[in-house]
């Protein structure tokens, strides 16, 4: 058997299993997001164009544009907060670096829901942080955290901050010290040389992190639904909503694949990247 | 390591500052779990008594059972699958590892709404009731990225200097890469494996819209008990997932030394180099 | 061969692969029919396994269930739906749930998708003490199907300590005081059945220019609204309601856990009050039939029936619920239902239609979005 043809058995039971149980089922989608809903409300395959028309209604954009804008606010945030954390670590953390990452992944092991359930806890009216403000007097009654925007977004930022700060860790680790060096010789001021050297050379990890913190954001419905109100809800609730409350899997699907043919842009754009070595593969 | 030039209060005191915020939570949560009264917002007496509601409590327990199930049998069939993939698209240089290289990363940023409602589909299309081996092979076709990746990291480290000597000795192809190559990245294999075990354990979103009824795993059942009517044992049965999925990647960290290897796992598992 | 023309290629296999697809598929539904051959199939009260009960939360006493789970040592397990369209999905996905809760309207459309299971009501010894009122309802000629749990009225509850300013009329889910902290129930018929009575319309009314109407009202009233949620007990226990629509048996479980019971209380709205009964009712696709219709007989019992009208607040059409509703009734006048009011059709929810059911889920899921 030739060389190509051996390896060729090794690549396609997963390669297979990937195209079968991935691939097709989105296929499905796309195909129902061309049908309709019969008598009894379940979906049937057609050739209709109705479902896409529904999705730009203008009662539906701001949903698709308000899931965006919430993932856009978590990505950014967590640029913040997270690049100051890996720059600290991998520059700063010596020894205690694999300690120090390995008890920032800790938090993440405890279930999404149960932690995303602890901030409804912790921001609820009665909750403590709100018992902290009244007993220092901070304020009068208890402040509304929860179910607002804000709230949402804290979530997000909360939940996906893990796939920022790894893939920014691992690109800053990876740079060479001496580039800072003479980084610090022609440009003299840190900030100066934070600027013209250490971001781009972390460009890498910068667009995995945003990458990997974008995409499943947009998607997401527990954030919503747990911290939201009445005004925060995304097209994964949206969607959530089409299949198990509103029986309309068409419009469901089709709701799906715009947010997909969206999200594949980004994927796309990421993935020639990480080809080209511009991206850290993950 | 070069010297910087500043010193680095500032983002040693952010970092604290982060790192506190990202344990408060898991501190209410762990702390609350031992709460003496129902109270999610007092601390009034220490107490096992949501632990043992937990255990007690039949659907919970059954559910716990459902979901070292599935990640169990995740864990086999995708470390298998994976290793597989991650071996042939490195040593392969065709057209079709291309395509199939590029194939396999997409699982992995896909959010998990949109695997989870085309695996609804098409299990409702073959007329599959939802079950516990629904949830499985939904798992399966996202882990299997996982243990690519990963086993693929470590594998491009390692030259085909060995299996050729291997070969040039009179062993098979076959035989070269059963004796030689997978024993030398089986740190790798366990390391994925293990980070599937927790990835499975913990997932939410795919299980939710690929379970049955009578079979739901521990995060589903928490779904439904933050929407229905909740109870401080949440907090104890978060504490104990996280225990688990802890430990499971504590040994996917460990496991590597114990093969004595010097590097340290979490090197295996991020691919960083040495 | 370079990536770009292999991905190439693969979109145009992909792309003829899915023409070729639904070319095959159109017109088919997604879901495979589920086996209907036991539709007709009568069933016999016996114990034959375990029992998965899909249900509202918290709307039955568990120490119910457990009693019946030690006496005949099966296991009792319970699954929630937190609406009955996400009932009506996962029974059509072939769910295996032994015994169900629907409404009328939804027992009327699982006959008409042979989903339920018919069974002969003098075999449960209850049953004999049901008001006559559910013999022969119009969603279940001869009770073949069906077996009424409980009936309901919807309202609105209130927390007392936070607001003092209602009127007794729908309007009072906009109230002031308790703006921020409002919250509608997540059903499409409820939402916008109120709405509907706020102008005047016939509840369950399809013409759309009213429907329109009553959307604007929805998106208005939404402007104070905290949430849409059927959890009322929860909200309110938690505090996070300070007002909430409601049917009139969360007052009483809210009550129940508090020390406070004061603090909760209930009204009915002069434009309108919809009624309502939910039933029992067994899938053709449970696995323990009989274990399900022993279980009507149990939670029909005089004794269970009281336990469990204390505990959810919801009158039982049963010897021992009745009882125990006349008693929570005398302590608060205004959960009160009676069934000539369930007797009034006006009142309750019921769209004769699909399209007019798909006009209604069309204009709720815009009021949410």
């Amino acid at each position: 058997m030739t060389s190509k043809r051996f390896w060729d058995w090794f690549i396609f039971p997963g390669g297979i299993w990937i195209a079968l149980l991935f691939a097709v089922p989105l296929c499905l989608v796309l195909a129902l997001s061309f049908g309709h809903v019969d008598d009894f409300g379940r979906g049937v395959y057609g050739f209709t164009l109705d479902n896409y028309k529904d999705v730009f209604d203008p009662t539906y954009v701001p949903v698709l544009l308000r899931s965006v804008g919430y993932a856009l606010a978590t990505v950014i945030l967590c640029l913040l907060i997270g690049y100051p954390v890996a720059y600290f670590i991998a520059r700063h953390g010596g020894r205690y670096r694999y300690a120090l990452l390995a008890a920032l992944v800790i938090p993440f092991f405890v279930n999404y829901l149960v932690r995303t359930y602890a901030w409804v806890a912790l921001l609820s009216d009665q909750g403590l942080v709100n018992n902290l403000l009244v007993d220092l007097g901070l304020a009068q009654e208890p402040i509304q955290f929860i179910n607002t925007p804000f709230a949402v977004v804290g979530g997000l930022v909360y939940g996906y901050i893990i796939f920022m700060i790894l893939p920014l860790y691992g690109s800053i680790e990876r740079m060479d010290p001496s580039v800072i060096e003479a980084g610090k010789d022609l440009y003299g001021s840190p900030f100066r040389t934070f600027l013209h050297v250490t971001l781009p050379a972390t460009q890498a990890g910068i667009l995995a992190g945003c990458v990997l913190v974008f995409l499943p954001a947009v998607g997401d419905f527990v954030s919503a639904q747990l911290l939201g109100g009445p005004d925060t809800y995304m097209v994964g609730n949206l969607i959530q909503d089409q299949f198990f409350a509103a029986s309309n899997w068409p419009f469901g699907s089709a709701l799906t694949v715009i947010m997909m043919l969206f999200l594949a842009v980004w994927m796309v754009f990421y993935l020639r990247r990480a080809s080209r070595g511009e991206a850290e593969v993950l | 390591m070069s010297e910087p030039f500043y010193k680095p209060r500032f983002l040693r005191v952010f970092t604290g500052l982060v790192y506190l915020y990202l344990f408060i939570p898991i501190f209410i949560v762990i702390v609350f779990s031992f709460n003496s009264e129902k109270s999610l917002q007092v601390m009034q007496g220490f107490s096992f008594r949501w632990y043992s509601d937990f255990f007690n409590d039949p659907t919970l327990m059954d559910s716990l059972l459902t979901s070292v199930q599935i990640a169990v049998l995740t864990m086999v069939i995708s470390t298998i699958v994976g290793t597989a993939l991650a071996i042939g698209l490195v040593r392969a240089h065709s057209g079709t590892a291309k395509g199939f290289n590029i194939l396999m990363l997409v699982p992995l940023i896909t959010p998990e709404i949109v695997a989870g409602i085309s695996a609804l589909l098409i299990f409702s299309q073959l007329g599959i009731t939802l079950s516990i081996w629904t949830i499985v092979i939904a798992h399966i076709t996202f882990s299997i990225s996982y243990v690519t990746i990963v086993v693929r990291g470590r594998l491009a480290t390692i030259g085909t200097e060995v299996e050729d000597a291997a070969q040039d000795l009179g062993a098979s192809k076959w035989e070269s890469v059963r004796l030689v190559l997978v024993p030398s990245l089986w740190p790798a294999i366990v390391a994925a494996g293990l980070l599937v075990f927790a990835l499975s354990f913990d997932d939410f979103v795919l299980s939710f819209f690929t379970t049955g009824e009578d079979a739901q795993p521990l995060p589903v059942r928490i779904w439904s008990m933050i929407r229905f009517g909740v109870s401080p044992t949440i907090n104890a049965v978060g504490t104990l997932m996280m225990v688990v999925s802890i430990s499971a990647v504590a040994l996917a960290v460990l496991v590597p030394r114990l093969f004595g290897r010097r590097e340290s796992g979490v090197k295996v598992l991020t691919g960083a180099e040495e | 061969m370079s990536e770009i023309e292999l991905n190439r290629r693969q979109l145009l296999l992909a792309g003829a692969g899915l023409v070729a697809t639904a070319y095959g598929l159109s017109g088919c539904t997604v879901e495979r029919p589920i086996d209907k051959s036991a539709a007709g199939d009568v069933v016999e009260p016996k114990i034959d396994g375990d029992l998965m009960i899909f249900n509202w939360a918290q709307y039955m006493d568990p120490s119910i269930k457990k009693s019946f789970a030690e006496k005949y040592g099966v296991a009792v397990n319970e699954v929630n739906f937190d609406n009955l369209e996400a009932m009506m999905t996962k029974l059509r996905a072939g769910g295996s749930y032994d015994l169900i809760f629907p409404s009328t309207e939804y027992v009327l459309r699982l006959r008409n998708e042979q989903l339920i299971r018919p069974f002969n009501r003098s075999r449960l010894k209850s049953a004999d003490t049901l008001s006559k009122f559910y013999d022969d309802p119009w969603y279940d000629p001869n009770s073949e199907f069906s077996v009424p749990y409980a009936y309901y009225t919807t309202g609105i509850a209130w927390n007392t300590k936070e607001v003092d300013t209602l009127t007794g009329s729908w309007n009072d889910l906009t109230n002031e005081q308790a703006r921020g902290r409002i919250f509608m129930l997540d059903d499409f018929q409820e939402g916008i059945g109120q709405a509907n009575l706020l102008n005047g319309f016939y509840l369950n009314t399809d013409k759309s220019d009213q429907l329109e109407t009553s959307k604007d009202t929805l998106l208005d009233q939404k402007k104070g609204l905290r949430g849409f949620s059927t959890n009322s007990v929860q909200n309110l226990v938690s505090g996070a309601a300070a007002l909430t629509q409601a049917w009139n048996g969360d007052v009483v479980n809210a009550r129940n856990q508090v020390d406070d019971p004061s603090i909760f209380a209930y009204e009915t709205c002069k434009e309108g009050v919809p009624v309502g009964s939910d039933l029992m009712c067994i899938p053709i696709t449970s696995k323990s039939p009989g274990t399900a219709m022993m279980f009507m007989d149990w939670v029909l019992k005089p004794e269970n029936a009281y336990k469990n009208v204390m505990w959810n607040g919801y009158p039982m059409p049963v010897a021992g619920g009745r009882e125990a509703f006349a008693e929570l009734v005398k302590d608060d006048p205004s959960i009160d239902v009676n069934l000539d009011q369930l007797a009034d059709s006006a009142m309750e929810y019921r769209l004769d239609s699909p399209e007019a059911r798909q006009e209604w889920t069309r204009i709720w899921t815009e009021v949410k979005a």
